[in-house]
Parts: C-alpha cells; structure tokens; sequence
C-alpha cells in the first residue's frame, strides 16, 4: 500500500514535514503527494537504486570490528526521504550559527592571549586552566584573522514546540561534510524529478569554499599556496571523508611521514620532485597526536616538530591547535555569556537549558531530578560516558551522583529533550524518527555556512542516538525556498 | 595548481606493480612445471626444486622442508606465509599496497585486486591436487591480466602510471632472467645424451615466459638454444624479452622528474644487453652475463628508491621514526 499521510503518527514529537493532523507542513505539500502516489513497487525500487548508488560510488564509513580484524568498510546508511527546511528559517539559524562561531573563535583568541573574560569573571579561570584541552603551549600564538576553530560542526536539535537548539560545538576535528555532500548526489540520481518541482538551495560548493578558507591562512602570500589535508590514515573511521575533501580539493592527502619539518621550521612534504613546502595543513588529527615532541611521545600519526614551525607562524593548522578548550561540555554552558560578552548582541540561537554541577543550586536540583536529566561529562564526545536518566537504572544513577559530587566541575545536565522527527522508510513504511542536524561553519578571511548540514536519523523505532556506528542513518537536508 | 604526487604513492604502487607482476610470474612457474613433467621421461628427476631455485631461496626452503616434492615445493610457492615471494604473500602485500592509494586509481580497482587475494586466499588451502593447483593458477593469472588491462584503460597515464610500469617490467626483466638462468643449468645437468628432451625443456622455459607462441611467429625456426636466448634476452617486441622490458623502464623514467641518476642506471642495464652476443653463451658465461644484468637492475631499483621514494631532506637532517612501517618492501 502506498504511504498514507493521514495514518502516519508523531505524537507528541515535532514532525520536520507533517503536522500533528497528518498535513504537510509548508513547502513539504509536493514531496508528501509525490511520495503517496508511489506504489509499493517504486517506493521499494527507489530505495534499491539509493543502495546501489551508494555501493558504486563507494559511500562507505569505517566500523571498528575489535582486536586483530582491524575494521571493515560499510555502505553509509541513507534514507530516501529528505527532511526540509525552509529557507526564511534557515536564514535565521544562519546567522546565529555565525554569531555563535565568530563569538566562540574571539572566546579561544582571548583566552590565549590577554584573558579578559577571564579577568571579567565571565567565565571562571579556574574552569579554564583545569581544563584538559586547555593547551599552556598555545599561549601567545596569533594564527591568522584571529581564528582558531576553522571548520565547525555544531549540532542542532528541535524539541517538541519546535524551537531549535544549539546541543553541542565541536570545534576540534568535525566530521560528517563529505557525507552532506554525498547524501546529495545520491539524491539527485534517485529523484530527479524532485529537482524540478522545488528550488533546493545547491550545497556542492562547500569544497570551493573550504579551499578558500584554508588558503586565507596560509602565512605565505603567494598565489596558489600549498594546502594538505593530514589524516591518521586509512583506518581511520573517517579516512574516506579525509580522501573525499583532499580530492575535491585536488590537494594531496598525506599522512604524519610523508611531513618534515626542517631546521627553518618550515614543513615540507616528501615528493618524487623532492621536499615541497607546505604553508596550510588541514588536520584530520586530534591536539595530543600532532606532535611527538611536544605532546604524545608515541604519536606515529604526527610530525615531529609541528607545533614549532606552528608556532614561528610558517604554517597554518586548521583547526588550530588548543581550541578544544571551546568545545567542553561545561564551557558550552557559557556560551550565551560569551556571546554578549564579544559581540554586545543576545544569542540568535538558544543554548539547551543547562545545569552546572559546580553551582551548589544546580547540583542540588540536578541529584533530585536526576531521572528526568541528561548528565555529560565536561570533554567526551560522541556520547560516551552520559547519563541518559529516563533510560538509566537505580545503579547507573547512584554511580553518576557520587561522580558528580567528587568533580562537580566535570559535569552539566540538561533536561531530556524530545526530539523532532521526520517521515523514514521502514520496511517500506514511512514512520517517524527521531533526527539532528550538523551545519559546518567555515571561518577565515571570511565565514562560509553550509546550506544545511547533516541530517542524521535515529534509525531504530523511539531511539535517540542518531550515530552511525551505532545504527543511526542519514538524510538529505533541503533548504527550500517557498516564496 | 599542480597536485604532487607523494614518495609514499609513488612507492607504493611502484610495489604494487611489481607484487602483482609477481604472482603472476609465479602463477605461469608453476602451470608450466606440471605440464613440463607430463612429458618428461621417467628417470629424469625433473626437479621442483628449480622453481625453488627460480625465486633465489633454495636455503630458506631447506629449512623449512624435508623434501623437495612437488607438494611442498607448490605449497612453499602457493601458500606459504613464511616464504616472503609466495603467491598469496604477494597478493596480500599488492593488496595492502593498493588499499593506501585507493585515491590515485579508479575506485573499484582495489576491489579487483582485493578480490583476487580473497579469490587464491579462499582456494589456496591444504594441499591441492595437480589439477586444481593449475586451475588456480589460471584463474590467478586471468586475473591480474585483467588487473593490468583495467589500469591501463583507465587511469591517468602521468606520474603514478608511470611507477606502476617500472615496478611492473623491472620484476619481469628481473624474472625473466632468474628464469633462463635456472633452466638453462638444468638442460646441461640432465640433457646429455638425450637431445629430444633439451628441446623440450627450451620449449618449457618459452611457455614459462608466455613466449612459446610468439616464438614461433617470430623466429621461424625450430626451437633451440642460441635462438631462444637471442629472442627471449633481445627481441624488441616480446613483452617479456629482458630488450623490451628495460626499454619500457627507460621510457616510463623519461617522463618524471629529477630522472637523471635513474636514467644513467637503466641505460647501464640496455647498454650492456647491447654489448654482449647473447646467442652463444654458455654455461658459466651466460651465468656471469645473467648475473651482470641482474647486478644492474638492482642498482636501479636502489636509485629509483633513493630519487624518488625516500626525499632526503637537505635543509635539515631530521629522520621521521616511521618509514620502516610502511606495507611496500618486499619482506624477503
């Protein structure tokens, strides 16, 4: 039977393209007609072509199977209807993306450099200095514009009255782009006909633009400086997005040996025509492992020597080094401070509602509600080390609450949100599930916001992790101008 | 702007080149004793051992074997992991070697040679009957014809293309070489007195080169010793004469850069061939000639590693601690 919009069911749940009633919401009314006048057949056959597409083009990301067998390639997953935003609200989330990242990139300059906010009592020293991505090595360092964090993903989610929220930064490495980019391509090739009833803002320029943001970092002014991309290599989870940009860049992709740094602190690359100089690398690689001379002695990825030739400004790193500080699950609940603070303006886009542990108050509220919150350590990432309350046992939460009491500052809570939804092929049945959104900010001489970002899906039924290494899939992410 | 093609690219499909050459060679080896031996007279011994030989490891076999039997002498060459130049050692190390250029050549082609090591991987196991060893040594070799043909249609032919031509003739001049050497001891062991058989035997080392055929059309002649040698060492159109191989090498060096150290060395190689009258070597002549060429392709290899894979760096004598990780030298 074709897909029914009157039967389909998100309760409760903000729905990205049908209302509570089973209407489309604006812009989505040709999509949900189109999708109901496919038959069982087509929809099923659509779906094949996305999988065949993706296996030829060789969409793959890396899966870790354990000890000794190393890790496997599979096929990204991918669900053929898209999700929608439009473009009169994209315009808005926008510009608050650039205030976010702009007020976030003077937060990181500051801090290595005079530390006013620091001295202003803003934001707490102490939360600084004990920060394990705070790095004393970055002191004093200028990179070019004053930005540190080049390219940022932030993530974006909708709770159920629909207001968008900014849940986290990530500022170091960010992943995901080249995926928004292939999500496309794939699109186009299963529903062509899509393309022509809709104007869906293009977003194949992010490696143009990516490219331009890293050649206005470059310390030598030349016309064509020499740009790398830097990756852990080839089992990496995200090796394939690494080769993906390096080639649509056509920049080289290289790995920690193939640089050198030499005598005059400059970085050279091994080439068959000899040593290349290189004047901006964009690294793929965590802080700890870019220099073994500096940080991890047993770093094989990195380039001895590194953060010296950084550091004399003869080569640019993107993202530059230490501006993980930024991007700590506690400092994100100052966010909205640091914005007024820089930039004399009220956030565009509102921060989740947050707890700090280390104010007695909030820790207070924090333990008595604990079954209702979401309790995140300071810096992990990819959600590990939460505590999903609702989700959680009677031991899982006794165990947080005495980690919260021993190191308060580790933690913050934040209410259970209940994310937004959108129609997702289940057995070729269009049901609910619940979705993020990652949108890449890229900041040079200039700031670039995709047109969209990373739609990824949860895929199992109520589930909230959205992480492909955990079963979550992806969408297409439109952009639609109604007017 | 002009992309750069890295040491490490340039030297890993410079390896990957010469492994699937390689296992191709070993492949037809192989194939070409089994059917050798169904012509042999009984009381000649024809020893599997020359195959040992061939690859230039008759010690290391030793160790590890009893006797030198076609079942360990086919398992050492097919299967063995210990033994550096196995069949499934190389297509493992092409494939480890192709996995870390997945960018410089079409996208499927590592599925091809990654298919390939899986295909003799799932076959090459225990001990195999004569008839399956030759299936699978055909189904090998198809497939890396296949391999090359697709390379060659497909990819860019600029400087990556070129080192995956110098890695590949460079191991069959080399193999070709081992591969006159090792026979031509053999007929003066075991052919005295029984003049049929030598023949035999040259037709052998042809069909081990894949060269019986194209003999024939060339020569014109019955096959014997002084025109085999002059074919198979100076014939510019065989593609797997030692002529036409260092030829190949000498053009693919023509169009890289800073090639004037490696050019010296491959036109000490052409040079020499052109010096010597091949037809009438013999014996420890042809030996010592074999092993002047042999002495010279080295030299090249090593200046191609030294110009090209491994960039000193001149402004400062820093050494990176990992080049010894990297998955392209021969573990032999």
């Amino acid at each position: 039977m074709p897909i029914d919009w009157s039967e389909y069911q998100a309760t409760g749940i903000w729905d990205e393209l049908v209302t509570d009633r089973g209407r489309p919401r604006a812009g989505a009314t040709n999509l949900c007609r189109m999708l109901s006048r496919l038959s069982d057949d087509e929809l099923a056959a659509r779906k094949t072509a996305a999988e065949v597409a993706i296996r030829t083009m060789g969409i793959t990301f890396t899966v870790y199977t354990g000890e000794g067998s190393g890790s496997i390639d599979r096929e990204w997953p991918f669900d053929i209807i898209p999700r929608m935003v439009v473009k009169s609200e994209w315009d808005v989330i926008a510009k608050g993306l650039r205030q976010r990242v702009n007020a976030l990139n003077r937060f990181i300059d500051d801090v290595y450099h005079e530390q006013r906010i620091l001295d202003d009592n803003v934001v707490p020293r102490e939360l600084i200095v004990k920060s394990k991505d705070f790095r004393p090595e970055c002191m004093g360092v200028s990179p070019a514009h004053g930005v540190w964090s080049h390219v940022c993903g932030t993530d974006l989610v909708r709770d159920a009255d629909g207001t968008v929220y900014v849940l986290e930064d990530n500022l170091r490495v960010p992943s995901g782009v080249s995926y928004m980019l292939e999500n496309r391509e794939v699109m186009k090739r299963v529903f062509p006909e899509l393309f022509e009833d809709y104007r869906i803002l293009p977003i194949d320029d992010y490696a143009d633009q990516l490219l331009r943001t890293l050649r206005s970092l470059s310390p030598r002014k030349v016309k064509s400086p020499e740009v790398v991309v830097l990756t852990p290599g080839i089992y990496n989870s995200a090796y394939f997005e690494h080769a993906y940009l390096a080639q649509a860049m056509a920049c080289e992709l290289v790995e920690g040996p193939d640089l050198v740094v030499g005598k005059d602190d400059c970085v050279y690359m091994r080439t068959i025509e000899g040593l290349i100089r290189v004047d901006v690398i964009y690294r793929r690689i965590d802080d700890l492992f870019l220099d073994p001379k500096l940080f991890r002695a047993d770093s094989m990825i990195g380039v001895p020597g590194l953060m010296r030739a950084w550091r004399a400004g003869n080569v640019a790193l993107a993202n530059a080094p230490g501006c993980g500080v930024a991007d700590d699950k506690v400092i994100y609940t100052y966010v909205p401070e640091i914005i007024r603070y820089y930039t004399g303006e009220d956030p565009i886009l509102p921060n989740v509602p947050s707890y700090r542990c280390v104010d007695k108050d909030s820790r207070d509220y924090v333990i008595e509600h604990i079954d209702k919150m979401v309790v995140k350590p300071a810096n992990e990432s990819g959600g590990y080390g939460m505590l999903i309350g609702p989700k959680s046992t009677k031991a899982e939460r006794e165990k947080f609450v005495r980690q919260i009491l021993a190191n308060p500052r580790n933690y913050m809570a934040q209410p259970m949100l209940i994310l937004s939804s959108a129609p997702t092929l289940v057995n070729n049945r269009a049901e609910p599930r619940h979705l993020d959104l990652r949108p890449f900010i890229l900041s040079g001489a200039a700031t670039y916001v995709t047109t969209g970002g990373l739609t990824r899906v949860a895929m199992r039924k109520g589930s909230t992790v959205v992480n492909s290494s955990q079963g979550g899939g992806s969408k297409d992410t439109w952009i639609v101008d109604v007017e | 702007m002009k992309q750069h093609t890295l040491s490490k690219t340039a030297e890993r499909i410079y390896w990957l080149g010469r492994y699937l050459e390689r296992a191709e060679s070993t492949a037809r080896l192989i194939n070409v004793n089994g059917n050798l031996l169904i012509d042999l007279p009984r009381r000649i011994p024809l020893a599997w051992t020359s195959l040992i030989d061939i690859m230039g490891t008759r010690a290391h076999f030793n160790q590890l074997y009893d006797t030198p039997d076609e079942r360990n002498v086919v398992r050492y060459l097919t299967v063995d992991q210990n033994n550096g130049g196995s069949l499934l050692v190389s297509l493992s190390m092409a494939r480890e070697n192709a996995r870390t250029i997945r960018e410089i050549m079409p996208r499927v082609a590592f599925e091809y040679i990654n298919d390939l090591y899986l295909y003799a991987k799932d076959r090459a196991t225990g001990t195999l009957s004569r008839s399956r060893t030759s299936e699978l040594m055909d189904g090998v070799m198809r497939r890396v014809q296949h391999i090359a043909g697709f390379l060659s249609g497909t990819m860019v032919h600029g400087d990556t293309w070129s080192f995956l031509r110098i890695g590949e003739f460079l191991e069959r001049a080399d193999m070709t070489t081992r591969i006159i050497d090792v026979r031509s001891v053999d007929m003066l062991e075991q052919t005295d007195g029984l003049e049929p058989y030598s023949q035999l035997q040259w037709r052998s080392v042809l069909r081990s080169l894949h060269a019986l055929q194209a003999y024939q059309l060339a020569v014109q002649e019955p096959i014997q010793q002084p025109l085999v040698q002059q074919f198979l060492f100076k014939n510019e159109n065989l593609p797997r004469s030692l002529a036409y191989c260092t030829s190949r090498i000498r053009s693919s060096l023509r169009s890289l850069p800073r090639n004037q150290k490696p050019l010296t060395a491959i036109n000490r190689v052409i040079r020499f061939l052109e010096s010597v009258e091949v037809s009438t070597l013999k014996g420890a002549q042809l030996h010592a000639f074999i092993d002047d060429c042999q002495l010279r392709l080295a030299q090249l290899d090593r200046e191609i590693d030294r110009t090209y894979f491994h960039a000193r760096l001149r402004v400062a004598q820093e050494q990176t601690q990992t080049q010894s990780q990297s998955p392209s030298q021969s573990p032999s």
